[in-house]
């Protein structure tokens, strides 16, 4: 039977119906992906299982019963755990104060909290899930893949029966996601049944039972994963007919100008005796788990973070970059990995984020007072060049998908004219479309002669968009593959330390 | 609905005004006369161009609770320097005198990284220790009559304050919305991180902020010296919660990022107002003070509910 049933499940908001009577189900012990492009609906469906919006019209049963769920409070008792995108932790408590927040274990008085049982019920917990960290770590203090498995934590000590997990794997290494995708499978061993939402199908089909497609708040089907294929799902998605949505690059012609250059270059903690060379109109991919230093070799290569030593050549020159401002000087952009916290100006109108880097160059009277006409001249330059869209240059940004959001942070650095681009998880968090539409733009881009250095840990992407991926581990250069030499299996064995010859050496064992 | 919560922003401050207007022509035949409302605007000056201060300050994500030990500073410093270097050259000294000490908030606050709530206490702290120790403890009789006339003087029938406000108005405006500056100011309250990437210089910023609140101070501290021809050592006490008042009321968030200087300069003379009126109706002034209070929370009241309706409205895919 059904854990979760719904009929006709509608959500209208005014000018939008957001969920448009949907049927939809879950059994226990089953995997079941939910998929769509942003705004497909799957977000309001989820916060109608979580209590956070009630429904206008539609049943919904959960283990048989018709229910409704009023507030999160109601959900969380029927045994529903939603974990949002956005993590519901409380960054300066403790590991195991969030898991038991609001429900602490007491001493005998009750008055106050049972220290010794709130941290040695956590551990248990997170004993489960195979973590190996001090429930008395303040959130704040853990990276993003341990805040997620004290979310996972929190949902067990609820014993929750539905889990339903947004976007889990977004902000998570490639090696994480397997653990994620292990301990999923020991639940699903269980009985608990998961909703899982990602934009990335490879992993729903890896993962799920069943598959079903939202589309305009309508439930366009319900798949059994193992009897369709990617492309019928991404047609259910999309509504027309895509063959390929991940086009290799053709080259005209390799070029060996070498455009930035590293030699012996070393960021304590990150990494030790780096050299590279980045050539012109290349796209070059540095792939590496949390821990292989690549994330902090590129911020200090743009001056956010200091380098400890190594030298740095521009076009041939020796050059220092100890700010973001010195590397914007020599025309090297940057695009944060954390739009929201380092890249998007949230009070601030689309304009203004996207001229921000460009405001005194475009200014007159030697940068003190902004023309309002070349601003904007400016805008739609780059608005029409990304296909921005965006209802005034007044709008503010938070109001924009996430996919435009990326744009924005995109555009301002391509307003600069940079000659090099550095690029750190540049399809994060935005959905299918949005994705190719970023690929398309870095591409055009190269061959219009600049040079992208990118991170990221989709695989896709380091396997199909760069010229050459060079594989970082434990802050050294451990693998680096050509389009030609390129191979899934050897790539991720590079990344998470095993040597190519390891790999093949236990494949004939 | 959303278009009115949008005009709210902006001017919110508008309606508070026009309530109290009606509010107070009804309750007195002297409130509608063009001296009274003259006079209101003045009164509302020093608490404009410190909130003009004080709104770039809150619009870069701090603030500065150092203003009155400025403006005491300044006024002592005036009170002394008038007998050995005149008039016209004591004040430029006494305003670079308080620039400095902007600067120095900026400095501690920008390259030693300490929070603008401890830094500009320090700051006050000891500023007001160094003005009594200029002025001696006590406050000085300042005998250049012909000062006066700057605080108190009118030209064409309005005072001469009015036109200081409406100059540093423009100045400030001109800085926040339409330079650079004005734009990384913004930049820097809204996501200092993203600024700093950005090649921002948030540094430089800050301290460029807090010489800006600070000379606002000096301004308004050299108005009221000249008003009462006292150098005084312990000026204005309360003062900056005046001017965080109103660049609150005036619609600037608290969050910084957006800063609302017409939304300033309306709610010092909305204040103003609120005392002036009440005065002139005789309301006592535990009642003034009582209701400044009461409408402060109500606009924030109504801000929080705006803000939260926009959101929701966001939440429910309503183009906002």
């Amino acid at each position: 039977m059904e854990l979760l049933r719904t009929e006709g499940l509608t959500k209208t908001f005014p000018g939008v119906v957001a969920v448009d009577d949907v049927d939809f189900d879950v059994v226990p012990g089953e995997i079941h992906a939910l998929v769509g492009e942003n705004g497909a609906g799957k977000s309001t469906l989820i916060k109608i299982f979580g209590g956070v919006y009630q429904a206008d019209r539609g049943k919904m049963y959960f283990d048989g019963r018709e229910v409704s769920f009023s507030s999160t409070h109601q959900s969380q008792a029927s045994k529903i755990s939603v974990i949002y995108q956005e993590f519901n932790l409380v960054p300066d408590l403790s590991v195991a104060e969030n898991i038991f927040i609001g429900r602490e274990p007491r001493t005998a008085g009750g008055l106050l909290i049972h220290w010794g049982r709130i941290n040695e019920a956590a551990a248990g917990l997170l004993e489960r899930l195979d973590m190996k960290i001090d429930t008395r770590t303040y959130v704040s203090d853990l990276p993003v893949a341990e805040r997620q498995m004290v979310e996972i934590a929190k949902a067990l000590s609820y014993e929750a029966r539905l889990i339903i997990m947004d976007e889990p794997t977004a902000t998570l290494t490639e090696k994480e996601v397997v653990k994620l995708f292990e301990i999923i499978a020991a639940l699903k061993k269980e009985g608990v049944a998961i909703i899982y939402i990602s934009h990335r199908l490879e992993e729903a089909f890896q993962l799920s039972d069943r598959i079903t497609v939202l589309r305009d708040g309508k439930k366009i089907g319900t798949k059994a994963t193992s009897q369709t294929d990617k492309d019928e799902i991404i047609e259910m998605m999309v509504g027309k007919v895509v063959t390929e949505y991940f086009v290799r690059r053709e080259r005209a012609e390799e070029s060996r100008e070498v455009l930035l250059e590293v030699r012996g270059y070393s960021v304590a903690d990150h990494v030790e005796g780096i050299d590279l060379k980045l050539h012109k109109g290349e796209i070059l991919a540095l792939a590496g788990v949390i821990g292989s230093g690549v994330h902090g070799f590129l911020q200090s290569l743009y001056g956010v973070i200091p380098k400890k030593s190594g030298e740095v050549y521009f076009e041939g020159r020796p050059v220092e970059i100890a700010r973001p401002k010195d590397a914007i000087r020599l025309g090297i952009g940057y695009v944060t990995e954390d739009r929201k916290n380092s890249g998007l100006l949230p009070d601030m109108s689309t304009l203004h984020n996207l001229t921000l880097i460009i405001i005194r160059a475009i200014a007159r009277l030697r940068g003190l007072l902004i023309r309002d006409r070349e601003e904007q001249a400016r805008f739609k330059d780059i608005r029409d060049r990304l296909d921005i869209k965006v209802a005034s240059s007044g709008q503010k940004v938070i109001f924009l998908s996430g996919g435009n959001q990326q744009k924005v942070v995109i555009g301002r650095t391509l307003l600069t004219d940079c000659k090099a681009l550095i690029l750190l998880e540049p399809t994060r968090g935005i959905d299918v479309g949005a994705k190719a539409e970023v690929h398309r733009i870095l591409r055009e881009l190269a061959d219009r002669g600049m040079s992208i250095i990118l991170t990221s840990s989709e695989l896709p992407e380091l396997v199909n968009l760069p010229d050459r991926c060079v594989v970082f581990y434990k802050g050294r250069i451990a693998a680096e593959f050509s389009q030609d030499t390129m191979d899934t299996g050897q790539l991720v064995a590079a990344q998470i330390g095993h040597s190519a010859e390891k790999a093949a050496g236990r494949a004939r064992a | 609905m959303i278009r009115f919560l949008k005009l709210y922003e902006r001017f919110g401050i508008v309606i508070f005004i026009v309530i109290a207007s009606v509010f107070l022509a009804v309750a007195s035949p002297n409130f509608l006369k063009v001296d009274t409302l003259l006079n209101i605007v003045a009164q509302g000056t020093y608490a404009a161009i410190v909130g003009f201060g004080m709104t770039l300050a809150i619009t870069s994500g701090g603030f500065d609770l150092s203003v009155e030990s400025v403006m005491s500073l300044v006024s002592v410093s005036l009170a002394l320097l008038f007998p050995l270097i005149g008039i016209p050259l004591s004040i430029p000294v006494v305003l670079a005198v308080a620039a400095s000490v902007g600067a120095l908030n900026g400095l501690i606050i920008a390259k030693l990284k300490v929070s603008p709530l401890i830094t500009t206490l320090s700051i006050m702290t000891i500023m007001k220790g160094v003005a009594l120790l200029v002025a001696g403890g006590r406050q000085i009789v300042i005998q250049e009559k012909q000062f006066m006339e700057l605080g108190t003087g009118k030209v064409a029938g309005i005072p001469i304050p009015i036109f200081i406000m409406v100059f540093f108005f423009v100045l400030f405006y001109m800085i926040l919305y339409h330079t650079p500056l004005g734009r990384h100011i913004s930049a820097v309250g809204s996501n200092e991180n993203a600024a700093r990437i950005s090649g921002v210089k948030v540094d430089g910023v800050k301290i460029m902020v807090y010489t800006l609140v600070a000379l606002t101070s000096g301004v308004a501290s050299v108005i009221r010296t000249s008003q009462a021809l006292i150098g005084s050592p312990s000026m204005s006490p309360g003062f900056v919660l005046v001017a965080i008042t109103v660049t609150i009321l005036g619609g600037t968030s608290l969050a910084g990022g957006r800063g609302n200087l017409w939304g300033t300069m309306l709610a010092a003379i909305f204040i103003s107002m609120i005392y002036y009126g009440l005065n002139l109706i005789n309301v006592q002034i535990f009642y003034q003070m009582l209701s400044v209070g009461l409408v402060l929370l109500v606009a924030l009241f109504i801000e929080g509910l705006r803000v939260r309706y926009l959101a929701a409205a966001k939440a429910r895919g309503i183009k906002v």
